[in-house]
């Protein structure tokens, strides 16, 4: 019973100490990865990811999918970007770029809870359309010669390295799996992940629920595409393109169960820095971050292959030990004097 | 008389009258009319399919009604919503309890709540105090026994203080201590007024508990009222379809089975697995082995565990003498032994495929159905020998398994396990949710394979199905084998004490 | 028989094969009226030419969705397989067909590595899949850069007759691909259909726990759906590295989206347990002849064809969960007695 708690305690730690661990292993390799400047610098290099991975989280904890995602980021991007551009304040440019994602999200949420249509096959035909209205909007042409005031702010520092995105971002995961861990509505979005017949069971609104969590998600979307807009400076038609799969492996390392009701939105945020990092911690091992994708795949096959066939383990352990009980006989039976 | 006078005096927690429900084309509640009143235990019996479920999930506001009123305490219900029936005091505790596996047990009660999280917490533990039940709260529920979790779902009604408790099958998954602990608190209940429907297939809970009771059949109520009204017999018929001849005595030719001469075709030897242990015993040629015992004895799992479904932990199996322990499901059906899953829909039927499709999945692997491809000419000849001698109705061999009524359903099952020609049949629960036309074929079916010198194992929670079938039967209480009967003994009393192990036979 | 041919034929009409065969008619029709030069057979067949990767693809991941997995690593070992094809001929010496085997069996190796993780360890597909597509493609970027050509210019240069493979023209207008896809949609036919391996897939799909309970080694047939699926995407890397004369590491990495959508679109179930060779064949070619047409007959810019495809994705898809709804089944039934 023990070490059931404990694997399901040791979701996000887990991600937490893997991290944690690594940067310490990286950096006996080579200390100079110990600098304030590179390790902040992992921190500031994940703000997109961690948004879209804390934003995919919604959706995923809610038990469904969204590969719409990376779309989404370039769609709310480029049409921020336009705003920019042609001299429109900061303000309308991210207003209206965060509306383009949560109308996405709408629309996500209204074919996967409304129409019932299974979520990977509807938000990959959403991610057709999209991708192609930016093609559209765009004219295939890159939103360039954004202002400086603008592509700058990404690289303003709170404090010593770190990045005010970053610092910005890290409260809002803080709040968002505050609210999603400890508040009654914050924890629908898991328990409807968890089991959907048991929330409707007990009145949660389960479509409610997971609409919201699209639109969030959207949302989320639309911000990591406006922080892209500031990092990169230019936006092309084929921005975020894959981002999604990266998002969705963000939250596997971060130990957020793709099967819904489990991890957190803390985890997602830990993955989306163990994804965004490899790169960088290739390179202070001496190897060309070619070895990049290769890294990510091997991480993900493991952590997901050893925690599921340990929890498959304990599940079965589980109930070998109830029918075990049951063969007692009655005055030794445990379970019946906890009853 | 006098308790009926009583009755009208209290005040109904709930009624629904004239609701009616279809899905698609299909007619699922033609009518309902049904209260309860506090302090009542409303005992509700009907078969599979009947609709007590989809009735339910009406009342909790799962499901709208086409047609229909709800009153709960006397307020008109306009919107069927869960929250709605939740809010007005209406708590159903699933068959299957449904919590979040990933969250604590505390977390389980308290989710859904508006109320400060501390204030919730005190309320909590003083209810399981004053139960006095021993229950973690920061356990996780995926670790929790299925009492335990059918435990948190009362819970979760009483904090909603709840005026109507539904429990549907309640003691469908429990051991016999757990059930006895199950019965004090509906007891508690009750005595506080509150009001209980209590869905249920076993006829001795409904004169145990309940105070009034109901039966529906084919989405009516057949029949209704106070408890003390009626006795055992006329529940049973309110369950038979109308104009149904009492069901037959199968032809019960003297049918004996030389235990002297034969050699038994399975044999078990200290058999234990996860569930059962120690098992001992024989089936012969041509017998039917009734097993009899509760759910929740281990019978299910012995029969799972011959057929490779599960490890054997000691002991040895032998078919026709040859060591059948361990091997794998595939090797068992070879060898010649074939299942009849308790579970159709789970376990058994292949509902998206079609009927010729099942009846031969589990001759796959025998090259007698071709070695690459598969021989259709084998697969129809199959098919249609299973669909004649059954008399199961088809449109035709392509019909998908999913459209077939449920005593149909259970026809292709077993016609799949019979393709195999094995040589010891199991049959787990064969008449579960099926009508009484196709239980009488599914009878006859067993009766031919017993003619056939084909070894049966019965297993069956169905009293007279034991009875009527066995020629000889064991009982199973907690994973053990309590009792051997020879036919002359097998008789409902017998059964009974030795399913609950009592031990000394008192024949009243 | 005559019988059991008009019933045959009267299913067919009911059946959503014949659906997408009206869709792909009405396709043709219009960009003919358009442009009559599309009926050319030449133009026609060729319109093909681009999206026969996906056509040969999609037929096996039908295999693996009718189990009720998902395979979205397919794209990444087209890439691995073209590389592993490049290098092993160009820098290792090996002779192009022996090449053109080892990427098959490297593929099928890939195959069985998420198949195993999926059937046997019990881990979701989707993820294994997802990390499958993250592993294999990074490991094909590595076998690029084992090779003295720089991994973005590709490897090119083949010898004629690898490039046949592309070039052959039957009768001279049946491209060789053609031909190659059509040879693989028997099979796939063949093998789910008509052989027993085929009815275990279905019945893998259909209910896991019963195929179990029926003897059918459910993890081993759930394992070779993958494997089948690798290696139909190493034939469809081999092809398009002899198309495009070029061996790359990542040419195959916007193909995961259009494969699935061509089986969900061809109608096999997401959950499993249903779908058919001629559906997804046939979605194939109705994307194909789309995304050739349009910007042909309309001059609509390549870029934007993933509107009309996402489109017509969602539209069958929402109809059809709409279809299945029994609100809509009992309000229709409504009308009809009307």
């Amino acid at each position: 019973m023990n070490s059931v708690k404990k694997l399901l305690k040791a979701r996000e730690s887990g991600s937490l100490l893997f991290l944690v661990l690594l940067i310490l292993l990286v950096g006996f390799i080579n200390p100079s990865f110990w600098q304030p400047a590179s390790l902040l610098g992992c921190l500031n290099d994940s703000v997109v990811f961690t948004l879209l991975a804390v934003g995919i989280a919604f959706v995923i904890l809610t038990g469904e999918i969204d590969v719409s995602i990376g779309a989404t980021l370039g769609m709310s991007a480029a049409v921020g970007a336009t705003i920019l551009r042609d001299g429109g304040s900061v303000v309308v440019a991210v207003l209206v770029a965060l509306l383009i994602g949560a109308v996405i999200g709408f629309i996500n949420g209204f074919g996967v809870s409304v129409l019932q249509v299974p979520s990977l096959i509807f938000t990959l035909g959403v991610n057709g359309v999209v991708r192609g209205l930016i093609y559209v909007y765009t004219g295939g042409a890159w939103v360039e010669n954004l202002p400086a005031t603008y592509t700058r702010a990404s690289n303003v520092k709170l404090i010593g390295e770190l990045t005010v995105f970053y610092a910005a971002t890290f409260v809002f995961v803080l709040i968002a799996n505050y609210i999603v861990t400890k508040t009654r509505r914050g924890k629908y979005f898991t328990a409807v992940g968890d089991n959907i017949s048991g929330a409707t069971l007990v009145g949660i609104p389960t479509t409610a629920t997971k609409v919201s969590a699209y639109v969030i998600c959207g949302i989320l979307a639309a911000a990591a595409g406006m922080v892209y807009t500031s990092r990169i400076g230019f936006i092309t038609p084929t921005a975020g393109n894959n981002y999604e799969m990266k998002a969705i492996a963000a939250c596997v390392l971060g130990g957020v169960a793709l099967t819904g009701g489990q991890g957190s939105l803390f985890g997602a945020a830990i993955g989306a820095i163990i994804m965004s990092s490899i790169s960088r911690i290739l390179v202070f091992l001496g190897f060309s971050s070619d070895y990049d994708n290769t890294i990510t795949g091997i991480m993900l096959i493991v952590i997901v292959v050893v925690t599921t066939v340990a929890q498959n383990r304990s599940i079965i352990k589980n109930r070998h030990e109830i029918l075990m009980a049951r063969t007692n006989k009655s005055g030794e039976n445990k379970k019946g004097e906890t009853v | 008389m006098s308790l009926t006078v009583q009755e009208t005096n209290k005040k109904d927690l709930l009624s629904v009258s004239g609701i009616t429900k279809r899905f698609g084309l299909n007619v699922v509640l033609k009518g309902i009319d049904l209260s309860v009143a506090q302090g009542e235990v409303l005992t509700l019996i009907g078969g599979n399919g009947a609709g007590k479920s989809t009735l339910m999930k009406i009342i909790m506001g799962i499901y709208q009604p086409d047609q229909g009123e709800m009153y709960i305490d006397g307020e008109k219900i306009t919107s069927f919503k869960p929250s709605v029936s939740l809010q007005k005091g209406i708590y159903m505790v699933p068959q299957e309890p449904m919590l979040f596996p990933n969250m604590s047990v505390e977390e389980n009660i308290l989710i859904g709540f508006t109320e400060p999280r501390a204030e919730l917490h005190n309320r909590l533990v003083k209810i399981i105090e004053e139960i006095g039940w021993k229950l973690d709260l920061t356990r996780k529920a995926l670790s929790l026994s299925i009492a335990e979790q059918q435990l948190v779902e009362l819970l979760r009604g009483m904090m909603r203080n709840a005026k109507v408790l539904i429990l549907d099958e309640p003691t469908s998954a429990l051991t016999f201590d757990e059930v006895e602990s199950l019965f004090k608190i509906v007891e508690d209940l009750k005595n506080k007024g509150i009001g209980i429907i209590y869905i249920t297939h076993r006829m001795g809970e409904v004169f145990t508990i309940g105070t009034h009771v109901a039966i529906m059949r084919d989405g009516i109520i057949t029949l209704r009222g106070p408890i003390g009204d009626f006795t055992r017999d006329m529940l049973v018929k309110g369950l038979l379809p109308p104009n149904m001849d009492d069901v037959e005595k199968k032809e019960s030719e003297e049918f004996t089975i030389d235990y002297e001469n034969l050699e038994p075709v399975f044999k078990l030897e200290n058999y234990s697995g996860y569930g059962f242990e120690n098992i001992n015993l024989e089936v012969y040629p041509g017998e039917i082995l009734g097993v009899a015992g509760l759910v929740g004895a281990g019978r299910t799992e012995l029969a799972t565990t011959i057929f490779g479904r599960e490890k054997v932990l000691s002991g040895k199996a032998y078919l026709m003498g040859k060591d059948v322990t361990g091997v794998s499901t595939r090797e068992a059906i070879a060898a010649g032994i074939n299942y009849v899953p308790e579970d159709r829909r789970l376990n058994g039927l292949f509902g998206m495929s079609s009927v010729a499709a099942n009846t031969t999945s589990s001759l796959l692997f025998n090259v007698a159905m071709g070695k690459v491809f598969l021989n259709r000419k084998k697969e129809k000849e199959i098919t249609q020998k299973y669909i004649e001698d059954f008399r199961t109705k088809v449109t035709g061999q392509e019909q998908s398994c999913g459209s077939l009524s449920g005593g149909n359903q259970q026809k292709v099952v077993i016609g799949r396990c019979l393709s195999s020609l094995p040589k010891l049949v199991i049959l787990d629960e064969p008449t579960r949710g099926i009508d009484a036309a196709a239980r009488g074929d599914v009878y006859s079916i067993i009766l031919e394979l017993r003619k056939q010198g084909v070894a049966v194992m019965l297993i069956s929670s169905d009293m007279e199905e034991i009875i009527e079938l066995s020629d000889r039967a064991v009982v199973m209480f907690q994973g053990h084998m309590t009792r051997e009967l020879k036919k002359n003994e097998i008789d409902q009393n017998t059964l009974m004490n030795a399913s609950f192990d009592v031990k000394e036979e008192k024949e009243d | 028989m005559g019988k059991s041919f008009l019933e045959k034929a009267k299913k067919f009409f009911k059946s959503w094969e014949f659906v997408l065969l009206l869709i792909l008619i009405g396709e043709i029709v219009i960009f003919a009226t358009k442009n009559p030069k599309f009926l050319m057979p030449r133009v026609l067949f060729g319109s093909l030419n681009d999206i026969i990767s996906i056509c040969i693809i999609s037929l096996f991941v039908t295999f693996v969705m009718i189990t009720g997995g998902i395979d979205i690593q397919a794209g990444s070992i087209v890439g691995l397989s073209s590389i592993v094809l490049g290098v092993a001929w160009q820098d290792a010496g090996i002779n192009i067909w022996v090449a053109v085997l080892l990427a098959i069996f490297v593929a099928a190796i890939c195959g069985a590595i998420s198949g195993y993780f999926v059937a046997y360890c019990g881990v979701q597909p989707m993820v294994v899949t997802l990390g499958g597509s993250f592993l294999f493609s990074g490991i094909a970027l590595l076998v690029s850069n084992l090779s003295s050509t720089a991994s973005y210019k590709g490897i090119s240069g083949f010898p004629e007759s690898f490039l046949q493979l592309s070039k052959f023209r039957l009768f001279g207008v049946l491209p060789a691909q053609v031909i190659i896809f059509l040879v693989l949609a028997v099979i796939a036919y063949i093998l789910l259909n008509r052989t027993k391996y085929g009815r275990m897939i279905f019945l893998v799909g259909v209910n896991k726990d019963a195929a179990e309970y029926s003897g059918i080694n459910v993890k081993f047939i759930t394992m070779t759906t993958y494997i089948l699926s690798g290696i139909s995407a190493a034939i469809a890397g081999i092809i398009l590295t002899s198309y495009l004369g070029t061996a790359k590491s990542d040419i195959g990495m916007t193909f995961t989206l259009p494969i699935i959508t061509a089986v969900v679109l061809g109608g096999t179930l997401s959950t499993g347990g249903k779908g058919t060779v001629v559906g997804t064949a046939l979605a194939a070619i109705v994307i194909g002849v789309l995304k050739f047409g349009l910007p042909l007959c309309f001059k609509v810019p390549q870029q934007y064809l993933d509107i009309p495809v996402g489109m017509l994705l969602l539209v069958v898809v929402i109809g059809r969960s709409l279809l299945t709804n029994p609100k809509v089944i009992a309000l229709l039934h409504k009308e009809d007695k009307k």
